[in-house]
């Protein structure tokens, strides 16, 4: 009982009187002052840091917020504004029998609740109004050479075909040739005489 | 009146030797006192000198809104308290009280004397450690002279009677394990 007691009390006194060595104050000033002026040299290059990193999220805020405005046009506007060719591209079946471009009229989605900026105000507006097809494109080349190639009813053709007539005019073709070259050969004979 | 002239020219230069005043004089006046609260907990001289230290880093970290606290004694002595409290999970009990059970000891005449002091002693600094934290919290910082039991409360958040409370609770509990080791024996 004594001992405990006596053992607890020499523990109490014990941190009681502890005393730190000597010249503590003085390691602990010098000590936190070279770390404070540690901190005042390190200072600007953590703002500098800080003010980067800042400035890099705001560009990359403004570029996120323009490709949001222009990169992505609603599908509706896309389609409206197909260029004729870029259709016939697509389709050439339907250039080739001549029929017009068929455009899809479907209507843009109304935005509720979000606040519509102009420009998607003009492309609404082109989107109600009604639509016409465009223009017909003139043929290319390609295209020209081939309407000629299938094209059909040519009288000349269409005669050769028949074998009474194709023979009528092999015979008349025969005849032309005859002539000619009895002709050919009395001129010949005349210009012999004369030279004589 | 001529500090309240000069007030407006003050330049960083003279704020900055300002702060080594104060900081100067709260070294002076404090130092000895947030050891002591620091080596209650530690029971290691350089730890607690660290702490020390830490705790007047802090003050300048801190520098801009010292106005604003009401008594800088205590809040001082609360950082210590918890910076200790903090460094000394990283340490192990035993690695602290032996040194500083032999330190205690060393006062006895004879080597044999000394070794068995020493011995019951790491058994007492063992036993505290077990108490409830609220009581062992309350005995530690019973051993700093120099806090009243107001600000003892302060310094834990606690009422004055709840402190006395806790600290008659920790001494009994820790008489009672003792003499029950010794029965033991």
């Amino acid at each position: 009982m004594r001992n405990s007691e006596e053992t607890i009390e020499m523990i109490m006194a014990g941190l009681r009187d502890a005393e730190a060595s000597p010249g503590m104050e003085g390691r602990i000033l010098a000590s936190v002052e070279a770390r404070a002026s540690e901190r005042r040299v390190a200072t600007p290059r953590w703002a500098w840091a800080m003010a980067m990193a800042g400035v890099a999220a705001a560009l990359l805020f403004i570029a996120i917020l323009s490709i949001h405005r222009h990169g992505q046009p609603p599908a509706q506007a896309q389609q409206h504004v197909l260029p004729a060719e870029t259709a016939r591209d697509a389709q050439p079946a339907t250039l080739l029998s001549q029929k017009p471009i068929e455009f899809n009229k479907a209507v843009a989605p109304r935005r509720t609740g979000a606040r519509i900026r102009s420009e998607e105000a003009v492309l609404l507006s082109d989107l109600h109004t009604p639509s016409h097809p465009a223009p017909e494109a003139p043929l290319t080349q390609e295209e020209k050479l081939l309407l000629r190639v299938v094209h059909k009813g040519d009288p000349q053709v269409i005669a050769m075909l028949d074998p009474e007539e194709r023979a009528r005019q092999e015979a008349k073709s025969e005849a032309e040739f005859q002539k000619f070259v009895e002709q050919s050969g009395k001129d010949v004979h005349e210009s012999d005489q004369t030279t004589e | 009146m001529a500090s309240i002239a000069g007030g407006s020219l003050i330049s960083f230069a003279t704020k900055s030797v300002q702060v080594e005043v104060d900081l100067a004089a709260l070294v002076e006046t404090y130092s000895r006192l947030l050891f002591r609260v620091a080596h209650s907990v530690l029971r290691t001289r350089a730890e607690a000198e660290d702490v020390v230290q830490d705790v007047f880093v802090r003050v300048i970290e801190r520098r801009r809104s010292l106005h604003a606290i009401r008594d800088m004694r205590v809040w001082l002595v609360r950082i210590a308290w918890n910076l200790a409290l903090d460094r000394r999970r990283r340490i192990r009990p035993e690695q602290m009280d032996e040194s500083f059970a032999e330190s205690l000891a060393a006062s006895a005449v004879s080597a044999g004397e000394r070794l068995e002091q020493a011995q019951r002693m790491k058994v007492v600094l063992r036993e505290m450690e077990r108490l409830p934290k609220a009581e062992r919290q309350v005995l530690l910082l019973s051993a700093v002279e120099e806090l009243g039991t107001a600000e003892m409360a302060e310094v834990l958040g606690r009422s004055e009677s709840a402190v006395r409370a806790l600290l008659f609770r920790a001494r009994t509990r820790l008489r009672e394990r003792l003499e029950a080791r010794g029965g033991e024996r």
